[in-house]
């Protein structure tokens, strides 16, 4: 019997004229981990709320939903609440009160649960989790990560038997979504957990899951196991398949020779290795995979002077704070397309600020063009360095897009703000979109439009804080070709970002922060043959070839 | 942290009947010199939980608030005899000063007690001590007091961002930045009530609503809390018979009395102030205990 099982159910919203899901059947045996992809707006989230009858849309519902063979409307309120568990994106908008403690005894609470088993069960989870040291912490002085585990061990406490999560990890940098998809995948082996996750981006979870179920504007488009999926995928020319794959099984697919078509298609850089043996492929050597890339920006030797320059530049968030930044020193060259590497809280998005004009540094100093940054007005300034940080919501102002856009506009000082926020739109394709209120745009609407109100000043530089966070393949192969456009006109990019992938096939230049300073400097071919960490999985998979090749000459 | 240490060792119910009676007497009583003595309670209050720490941070807001009080109320208020000058056409009286000194201390006095209040009566204390009584209510009040910093966070990186598009309270004319300041606040509160809807769900996700809940903490009603709760009602008790004497009260209107302080208002303050710094008693002890055994050792 099928743990959670959907049966052509067909879901329309109030005012909407087309269903957000129609005739979905699926089913998820226990002890499953099936992962729910599709682009954003696919009809993911509307589907786990559905399952999730606590928090489910209002709108027109038929089909049935069954949990253990019986429909979730029958189930015991109680009962209901407890046996299936929900995981949301916004790690901080999920938390109810102070303490890491009582957040997890929240639940347990509502379901009156006697004293001595809430404690029997809060020393248990914390034991699994390691969240002993934390228990006394308040809830928002947790890191992002931190607090995504305190979501998921919350709902743990009522010893769900089925975990939905809907794009946990959407809001994490990557190695706290590995850390917390690792804790996940552990739930679903060490306890057997019925587990259905929604994510678009799904190159990390091919590996883990069990099945794979894709969503196309609200009807199941696949539904089958990773390597299935991962066939599938090449199969369609549609970009929006392929992309979501992970860099590795993409590369071995689009080489398939007759010897490797009867191999399973390997996910992980390890089976893309024994892949590559078994195929008779001949491992090619580094510069290869380089090229094999998406070339690089044409970088024009004419620009290659100083745009942007960081000298000695301290600060610190407090006087008893630790420095974030020490005595960086830094440069970025006209007609740079930059990328800033850097671990959690290595003071990336500070950096990006202080170099904005945003913060003024306790010492050194910022020069544009030569000109010390702190001696421009502020105006000036903003118009000339265009900066965008990790949460495009915080960029809008107003009720409507258009009217976001045509503040910019204004302030830009162009002549027709009107016309100007019309273009800006239609450039970046939001023209359907001018009249919704900002909040109410995904997440990669949002960051174009964000990206749109910022380029209004035309400005010679842009600053850009993990523009790839939570957007879905094709989001970020649209915010790609802006990016490219914008380059090409000569507008000098720097992102702050962990997304190495999406670094090595655009950027001209990457860099290292570590310490306060800036560790590894240079163009991104050098700087990724050195790597291990910072490096693409291609990069790291044919760094392993070349060793091997190393080791074998010198026998 | 450092729960089941000291003052904040002892029972919600005692924490909550200090509150009250320390913020009710700090508006019943009327006296400068009455109410700066329960303010220095107040502030070594402060420095006992945490060195003062949170007081500082919040200080410029509260002073600024009181050195408004000090000059709104001789300026809308022109009652009393002894008129001190003239502003244009309009009186200010002595009174009138004098009133609004005594009631920016009140203020000085309560709100430095109410720092405290958030160090000591955790919201996990505060949900055991009204859950019973108004359990929805106990909750959403919990929720709003945390929010305070979540939003004045937010309003800093709302600022930040907001600042290279023009929208700033620090630069241009006054209509300016009103207008900004207006915009970031619509924006904030935009954003945060559309964050509040998926907390909501979060709740509900977890089963709020679906029955009698229980509580998780327990607070035992320990010795120490009995003598507390003891030593603040004789404390209370006398100061309410000095308030219905007429001591700690300073008439100000229609003329301003001396300042000066007869005995009954003397034992006013000196009850009051053992009022304010009473729990510390148990700050010391446990201090006094922790050090004793450092010494053995």
């Amino acid at each position: 019997m099928a743990s959670i099982e959907l049966e052509q159910v067909t879901f329309t919203y109030p005012d909407a004229d087309r269903p957000a899901l129609s005739r979905v059947s699926l089913r998820a045996a226990h002890g499953e981990f099936v992962v729910l992809c599709g682009a954003s707006g696919s009809g993911k989230s509307t589907l786990l709320r559905l399952i999730k009858r606590e928090v489910s849309p209002g709108g027109r519902v038929s089909g049935a939903i069954r949990m253990d063979g019986m429909p979730v409307e029958r189930w015991a309120s109680r009962e209901a609440a407890a046996a299936i568990g929900l995981v949301m994106q916004h790690p901080d908008n999920q938390m109810v009160v102070d303490t890491v403690e009582h957040e997890l005894a929240f639940g347990m609470e509502n379901l009156g649960l006697e004293r001595n088993a809430m404690r029997r069960r809060m020393a248990e989870m914390a034991g699994f989790f390691g969240l002993e040291p934390l228990l006394s912490r308040r809830t928002d002085e947790l890191s992002g990560g931190q607090k995504q585990l305190v979501n998921l061990a919350a709902v743990l406490m009522l010893q769900p038997r089925v975990l939905l999560l809907d794009e946990p990890m959407a809001q994490l940098d990557p190695l706290a979504a590995r850390e917390l998809l690792g804790m996940i995948k552990r739930l679903n082996e060490e306890w057997a957990m019925t587990v259905i996750l929604s994510e678009h981006r799904i190159d990390e979870l091919l590996p883990l899951a069990d099945r794979i179920v894709r969503l196309d504007r609200g009807e199941v488009a696949f539904d089958g196991t990773p390597r299935a999926y991962a066939r599938e995928a090449v199969r369609r020319s549609d970009p929006a398949w392929r992309l979501s794959l992970p860099a590795v099984t993409r590369w071995a697919l689009e080489r398939e020779t007759a010897a490797s078509r009867g191999l399973e298609p390997p996910l992980s850089v390890k089976e893309a290795r024994s892949w590559l043996e078994a195929s008779g492929e001949r491992p090619p050597a580094p510069g290869v995979a380089a090229s094999s890339m998406p070339p690089a920006g044409a970088h024009p030797k004419h620009l290659n002077q100083a745009l942007l320059t960081a000298e000695g530049v301290f600060f610190a968030y407090d006087k008893h704070a630790p420095a974030v930044l020490q005595g960086l020193e830094w440069e970025l060259r006209a007609g740079d397309w930059a990328v800033l590497f850097g671990g959690n809280g290595s003071g990336k998005s500070t950096l990006l600020q202080l170099l904005a004009g945003l913060r003024q540094p306790q010492r050194g100093k910022v020069r544009l063009a030569g000109a010390k940054l702190s001696r421009i007005s502020p105006a000036e300034r903003y118009a000339a360095i265009g900066y965008l940080t990790q949460n495009p919501v915080l960029h809008y102002a107003h009720d409507t897009l258009r009217e976001d856009l045509r503040q910019a506009a204004r302030h830009a000082g162009l002549p027709d703000p009107a016309a100007a926020a019309e273009r800006a739109a239609e450039d970046f394709g939001l023209a359907a979109l001018l009249d919704r209120h900002p909040h109410d745009l995904s997440g990669g609407e949002q960051q174009l439009g964000a990206l749109a109100m910022t380029l209004m000043s035309r400005p010679r530089l842009l600053l850009l804080d993990e523009p790839t966070k939570g957007l879905d393949p094709l989001a970020k192969l649209r915010l790609a070709e802006h990016l490219t456009a914008l380059h090409r006109q000569g507008t000098t990019l720097l992102l702050a970002t962990h997304d190495v992938e999406f670094a090595a096939s655009y950027a001209t230049r990457c860099s290292l922060l570590f310490g306060g300073v800036i560790v590894a400097d240079g163009a991104p071919d050098a700087f990724f043959q050195d790597n291990l960490f910072y490096a693409t999985s291609l990069h790291r998979l044919f760094r392993t070839q070349g060793r091997a090749a190393e080791g074998a000459g010198a026998r | 942290m450092r729960e089941g240490f000291g003052f904040r060792s002892l029972h919600p119910i005692v924490a909550i009947v200090y509150y009250a009676g320390g913020m009710t007497f700090g508006m019943l009583l009327f006296h400068p010199a009455v109410l700066l003595a329960g303010w220095l309670g107040a502030v070594l209050a402060n420095v006992a939980l945490d060195r003062a720490a949170s007081l500082r941070r919040w200080a410029v807001p509260m002073l600024s608030g009181i050195v408004i009080v000090m000059i709104v109320n001789p300026l809308i208020s022109h009652r009393g005899r002894t008129v001190l000058t003239y502003l244009g056409d309009m009186p200010i009286t002595l009174e009138s000063v004098a009133y609004g000194a005594t009631m920016a201390i009140m203020l000085l006095n309560v709100l430095t007690l109410f720092v405290t209040y958030r160090l000591v009566l955790t919201e996990q204390k505060f949900l055991y001590l009204f859950a019973r009584l108004l359990p929805k209510t106990a909750l959403v009040a919990m929720m709003a007091t945390g929010l305070i910093p979540r939003l004045r966070r937010r309003l800093g990186d709302l600022t930040l961002v907001q600042r290279t598009r023009g929208i700033t309270v620090t630069e241009g004319g006054l209509a300016h930045r009103a207008r900004s300041g207006a915009r970031l606040l619509h924006s904030l509160l935009a954003w945060s009530l559309e964050d509040a809807l998926q907390t909501a769900d979060s709740m509900q996700a977890r089963g709020y609503g679906t029955g009698e809940r229980s509580a998780y903490v327990s607070y035992r009603f320990r010795a120490r809390d009995g003598i507390a709760l003891a030593a603040l009602a004789a404390a209370g008790s006398a100061l309410l018979t000095g308030w219905a004497y007429g001591y700690g009260l300073l008439a100000v209107y229609p003329r301003l009395e001396t300042l000066a302080l007869s005995g009954g208002d003397r034992l006013v303050a000196a009850v009051y102030f053992i009022y304010i710094v009473l729990p510390l008693g148990w700050e010391w002890r446990d201090r006094s205990a922790w050090r004793a055994s450092n010494w053995s050792r």
